[in-house]
C-alpha cells in the first residue's frame, strides 16, 4: 500500500487551508461611542458604530435597549483610504436616540456578525440627568436643554404640546412660545421636524399677542409665534424635533440705568439705544406617545379617519334616461385629520358606469383644531333601464374624546332609469319566424264567460265533493271485504260459526218454548230446556253436544274460569232437568216459567262470558 | 275516521257553501271590469279585477282578462304574470297562449329554454288537459264505480254479469290511476308558489339577499324564472338557463 500520496495530499489541504485563512484573516474593528456622555432627559445623543479593517461591511443591527428609543437613523457614511498600499475602510453607522428615563443608563453592546464570527461592541454608558418632558406643563421649570448663553440673554423658546399621549391619527396641536426681554425681531432657522406625524400649520397673526409670564421668579414677555397641527401616522414614541429660530437680541448699553431703562427695556419694537446680538434659539424635543387604535369595536370598513366627522349624499336628479348622466356627491366634513380621509368604497351596481371621483379639499387652519371638507363627486352613467338602487354609504372614524369608533350614514338613493323609449325585443334576429309573423298582430279580446270561481291557491284538495266520494267508496270497499271475510269464515270455520250461531240459536228455541208454555203443553219441556242449554254451551266451546255428561260440562266451564256460583247453578238446573225428563209432572207451568227464566239469565251470562 | 277528521270535512262543504256568496259580487264586479275594458278605460278594470281577487277568487278567465288590460296599459310583466295565471286554469286555451306569446316578444331576456324531450312535453300537454278539479272529479267518480263493482263481485252472486263487471272495474282502476297521476302535478301547479314572473322594468339579482352585495346579473319585466328560496324579503331566483341569485320579493310577481 502506497502511504505516500494520501500524506502528500493532505500537505496540499493544509497549506490551502492555511491560504485561505490568512486572506480572511483581516482584523475587524468595531467600536460604539456617543457624542455626549452628560445628557438631560429632553436632549438626544448620537450614537455611532464604527467598524474598520473591511471593505466588505456587515449588517449592523440597532441597538437594542429599553432605557433609549431611536428617534432617527441609521445614517451611514464610509470612507476608503489607501496609505502605504495598505487598504483602510471604515464605516461608521449612527443613530438619533433618546433617554426614556434619567440616571445612569447603559447602552447596550451591539453584536455584528462577519464572516461566522461575532464582534461586540463595548457598552456605553450614559449619564441622564434633570427633568423629562412628560412631566406636567404647569410646573413652570424652563427646558434644561436651552443654552446657557441664550438664556442669559433673557430668550427662551419653549415648545408647549396640546398632550402627550395621543392616538395615532388624532390631532396634537403644539404651540411654540417665545419667551423673551428683549428681542427686536426673529427669523426661523430652522423648522421643527417630526418623523412619522403628518403636520398642518395654523395660520398666526403676523403681530402676535404679547402677554408676560413668570418663569422660574423671572418675568418673560410670551409670544406664541407658531401653532401646529400634528396628525401622527405611526404608533410608538415619537419625538417632534425642535424648532430653531435666530432671534436678534438687544443687548443692554453699559451706561447707568436711567429711569428710562425700564420704559425703553419693556418694548419689542426697535431700541434704537442698545446694540443688537443675534442668538440662536431652539425649543426642546418634545416626545410624544402614539398609541394605536383600539382593535375592539374597529369596524370593517374603517381607513384610519381620527376626529369628529359627518358624511352626507346628494344627487343632482332622481329621474334619468339610459346613457345620461348623473352626479353623485359625498361630503365628509368635520375636525381631524382631514388630509388622510378616505372614502369608503361604493356599492354599486354594474348597471351604472363610475368614474373615477373628483376629489375636492378644503382645510381650515384657523381656529383651535383643523377642521375642513371633502367632496367626492362620482358621474355616473346607467347603461340599463330600470330602478337602480344606490344604497348607503357608512364611513366610520375614531372619535378620540369618546374613545371609541363612530359610523356616519350617508343616505341611500333610488333612481328611475327610463328606457330610451321602448322597443321590442332589442335582438329581433333572434325571433324565429312564427314570432316574426306576430309582431304586427294585437291582442285577443277579453273572455266575457266564466267557467266559475275557485279559491285563489287551492286545488281539488279543498274540494268536499272530493272527500265524500273518495272516503265513501273506501268505506263502501272496506265493508264490502269485511262482510266477505264474515261470510267465508261462517262458512269454513264450524268452531267459529257454532259460536257465532250459538246465541240466535237459542234465542229462537226460547221463542219456540214460550210459545209451548203459553200454549199449557208442559210435554218434553225439561228436554228441550236441557237442549237449549247443553247445545248453547257446546255450540259456544266447540264440543260435541250429543252424550255429554253434567261433569264434562262442569269442568270445560270451569277451565274457561267461569264463576263457580254460576257453575253449581248449572249443574243444579241441569240436575232438576234430569229427573223432570223422566217425572214430567213433577213440575206445574209455574215451575217450568221459573225454569225458563232462570236459564234465559244464565245464557245471557254465559253469552257475555265465553 | 276519527271525530276530528269528519268535523275537518264538514267544515270543508261548509266554508265551500260560504263562499258561494262571495261569487255573487265576484261575478258583479267582473262584468263591471269587462265594461271598463271594452270602453278602454283599463286602469278601472283592473281595479275591479283586482278586486275579484281581493275576495280570495281566482279564475282562467279573470286573470285572462286582467292580463289585457295590464297588457293595454303597457305593463308587460304584469300582463304576463296574469296569462300565466290563466293558463293554470286554462292551460289549452288557444286565445291565452296567443296573447302570452305576444307580450313575450317584447321581453328583452329571450333565455330559451332548453328543448323538452318529446316524451315528457306529451305528459305535460296530457296533465294540462284537465284542472285538477276536473281530474279529481274523474278519480272520486271512478274510484266510487270500482269500489261498488267489487263490492258486489264480493257479496253477491251474480254470475250474468260477473265478466262485464270485471271489466269495469278494470277499466275504472286504470282510470282512477291516470286521473290521479294528472290530478297531483295540476295540484301542484295551481297551489304552487315556486314559478314567478319579473315585474319590474330591470332588476339586478345579488349574490346574497343583502342590499350592497355583489351584482350577479339583471333581469328584465316579463322574464320567468324558478323561485328557490326565501330569505326576508328576498327571493333566490334561477333562470332558465341555471343563473341563480337573490332579487328583492317585490319586484316578482308569483305565478
Amino acid at each position: 500500500m502506497n502511504v505516500k500520496k494520501p500524506l502528500g495530499l493532505l500537505i496540499i489541504l493544509i497549506f490551502l487551508l492555511v491560504l485561505t485563512g490568512a486572506t480572511h484573516a483581516e482584523e475587524l474593528r468595531v467600536s460604539a461611542s456617543v457624542d455626549r456622555n452628560q445628557i438631560t432627559a429632553d436632549d438626544l445623543i448620537t450614537f455611532t458604530i464604527q467598524i474598520e479593517g473591511t471593505s466588505d461591511f456587515p449588517d449592523v443591527p440597532p441597538p437594542q435597549s429599553p432605557d433609549f428609543v431611536i428617534v432617527a437613523g441609521p445614517s451611514q457614511s464610509s470612507s476608503i483610504q489607501i496609505i502605504n498600499g495598505r487598504m483602510n475602510a471604515s464605516k461608521s453607522i449612527s443613530w438619533r436616540i433618546a433617554p426614556t428615563k434619567s440616571g445612569k443608563l447603559v447602552i447596550p453592546s451591539v453584536s455584528i456578525t462577519y464572516r461566522r464570527s461575532v464582534y461586540k461592541t463595548e457598552p456605553v454608558i450614559v449619564d441622564v440627568s434633570g427633568q423629562s418632558a412628560s412631566q406636567p406643563q404647569t410646573k413652570q421649570v424652563p427646558p434644561a436643554p436651552q443654552p446657557k448663553a441664550s438664556q442669559g440673554e433673557g430668550v427662551l423658546l419653549k415648545a408647549i404640546p396640546s398632550k402627550t399621549t395621543v392616538y395615532k391619527g388624532e390631532e396634537l396641536n403644539v404651540a411654540f412660545a417665545l419667551y423673551f426681554k428683549n428681542v427686536r425681531t426673529y427669523a426661523p432657522k430652522k423648522l421643527p421636524d417630526a418623523k412619522g406625524f403628518w403636520i398642518e400649520e395654523f395660520l398666526i397673526k403676523s403681530e402676535p399677542d404679547i402677554t408676560t409670564e413668570n418663569l422660574d421668579g423671572v418675568t418673560y414677555k410670551k409670544a406664541i409665534i407658531k401653532r401646529l397641527a400634528l396628525f401622527p401616522t405611526t404608533s410608538g414614541n415619537l419625538v417632534v424635533d425642535p424648532f430653531v429660530i435666530d432671534a436678534e437680541v438687544i443687548v443692554p448699553s453699559q451706561r447707568r440705568r436711567s429711569i428710562f431703562d425700564d420704559f425703553l427695556d419693556d418694548s419689542f419694537f426697535d431700541n434704537s439705544f442698545g446694540q443688537t446680538k443675534v442668538v440662536s434659539v431652539s425649543s426642546s424635543p418634545l416626545r410624544v406617545t402614539v398609541q394605536d387604535l383600539p382593535e375592539l369595536g374597529k369596524p370593517s370598513n374603517y381607513s384610519g379617519a381620527v376626529g369628529r366627522f359627518t358624511i352626507s349624499a346628494s344627487i343632482d336628479t332622481a329621474v334619468t334616461t339610459e346613457n345620461q348622466a348623473l352626479t353623485l356627491k359625498y361630503q365628509i366634513s368635520g375636525t381631524g385629520n382631514i388630509s388622510s380621509l378616505k372614502m369608503p368604497e361604493l356599492q354599486l351596481p354594474n348597471t351604472l358606469e363610475v368614474f373615477e371621483p373628483k376629489i375636492g379639499k378644503s382645510v381650515n387652519n384657523q381656529g383651535d383644531a383643523i377642521s375642513g371638507t371633502v367632496t367626492y363627486e362620482y358621474v355616473l352613467i346607467p347603461r340599463s333601464s330600470g330602478r337602480i338602487r344606490i344604497p348607503p354609504v357608512t364611513f366610520s372614524y375614531f372619535d378620540p374624546n369618546r374613545g371609541g369608533y363612530v359610523s356616519a350614514t350617508a343616505r341611500g338613493f333610488d333612481i328611475r332609469v327610463n328606457p330610451k323609449g321602448k322597443t321590442f325585443a332589442s335582438d329581433r334576429s333572434s325571433l324565429n319566424k312564427e314570432e316574426v309573423s306576430l309582431l304586427g298582430q294585437d291582442i285577443r279580446f277579453i273572455r266575457r264567460d266564466n267557467s266559475g270561481w275557485n279559491q285563489i291557491s287551492s286545488s281539488v284538495f279543498s274540494e268536499f265533493w272530493f272527500w265524500l266520494l273518495t272516503v265513501s267508496s273506501v268505506v263502501i270497499l272496506i265493508g264490502a271485504i269485511s262482510f266477505r271475510w264474515w261470510i267465508e269464515k261462517l262458512e269454513t270455520n264450524i268452531s267459529f260459526a257454532r259460536k257465532r250461531r250459538a246465541w240466535p240459536k237459542s234465542q229462537k228455541a226460547f221463542v219456540l218454548l214460550d210459545e209451548k208454555l203459553k200454549m199449557g203443553d208442559l210435554s218434553g219441556l225439561a228436554s228441550i230446556l236441557n237442549q237449549i242449554l247443553v247445545g248453547f254451551i257446546s255450540d259456544r266451546l266447540n264440543l260435541s253436544s250429543a252424550g255429554i255428561s253434567v261433569a264434562e260440562i262442569e269442568s270445560q266451564l270451569s277451565e274457561k274460569a267461569i264463576a263457580d256460583e254460576t257453575i253449581s247453578r248449572i249443574a243444579r238446573i241441569l240436575s232438576e232437568l234430569e229427573q223432570l225428563r223422566f217425572l214430567p209432572t213433577a213440575a206445574d207451568a209455574e215451575k217450568y216459567s221459573a225454569l225458563v227464566q232462570e236459564e234465559k239469565e244464565l245464557i245471557t251470562l254465559l253469552n257475555k262470558a265465553i | 275516521m276519527n271525530i276530528h277528521k269528519i268535523f275537518l270535512v264538514i267544515l270543508m262543504g261548509l266554508t265551500s257553501v260560504a263562499f258561494a256568496g262571495n261569487d255573487q259580487s265576484a261575478d258583479y264586479l267582473f262584468e263591471k271590469g269587462n265594461a271598463a275594458y271594452q270602453n278602454e278605460n283599463y286602469s278601472e278594470a283592473i281595479d275591479q279585477y283586482q278586486s275579484v281577487l281581493a275576495l280570495g277568487l281566482e279564475s282562467g278567465s279573470l286573470y285572462y282578462n286582467l292580463g289585457n288590460a295590464y297588457y293595454r296599459t303597457g305593463a308587460i310583466g304584469l300582463a304576463i304574470l296574469n296569462y300565466e295565471r290563466a293558463l293554470k286554469w286554462l292551460p289549452n286555451d288557444e286565445n291565452v297562449r296567443f296573447n302570452l306569446k305576444l307580450a313575450n316578444l317584447t321581453v328583452k331576456d329571450r333565455i330559451d329554454p332548453p328543448p323538452e324531450f318529446f316524451l315528457f312535453r306529451w305528459i305535460r300537454q296530457a296533465t294540462n288537459l284537465l284542472s285538477s278539479r276536473g281530474w279529481g272529479l274523474l278519480v272520486g267518480i271512478f274510484i266510487g264505480i270500482a269500489s261498488i263493482d267489487i263490492a258486489i263481485l264480493i257479496i253477491a252472486e251474480v254470475k250474468r254479469l260477473r265478466t262485464f263487471l270485471k271489466y269495469l272495474t278494470g277499466i275504472s282502476v286504470v282510470i282512477v290511476i291516470i286521473s290521479m297521476a294528472g290530478m297531483i302535478p295540476r295540484h301542484r301547479i295551481e297551489t304552487g308558489k315556486n314559478v314567478g314572473i319579473i315585474i319590474h322594468y330591470s332588476v339586478q339579482s345579488l349574490a346574497a339577499p343583502q342590499e350592497g352585495s355583489t351584482e350577479l346579473f339583471v333581469v328584465h319585466e316579463g322574464t320567468k324564472v324558478a323561485i328557490l328560496d326565501k330569505d326576508g324579503d328576498w327571493l333566490k331566483i334561477e333562470l332558465i338557463d341555471g343563473k341563480q341569485g337573490w332579487i328583492p320579493a317585490d319586484d316578482l310577481g308569483i305565478i
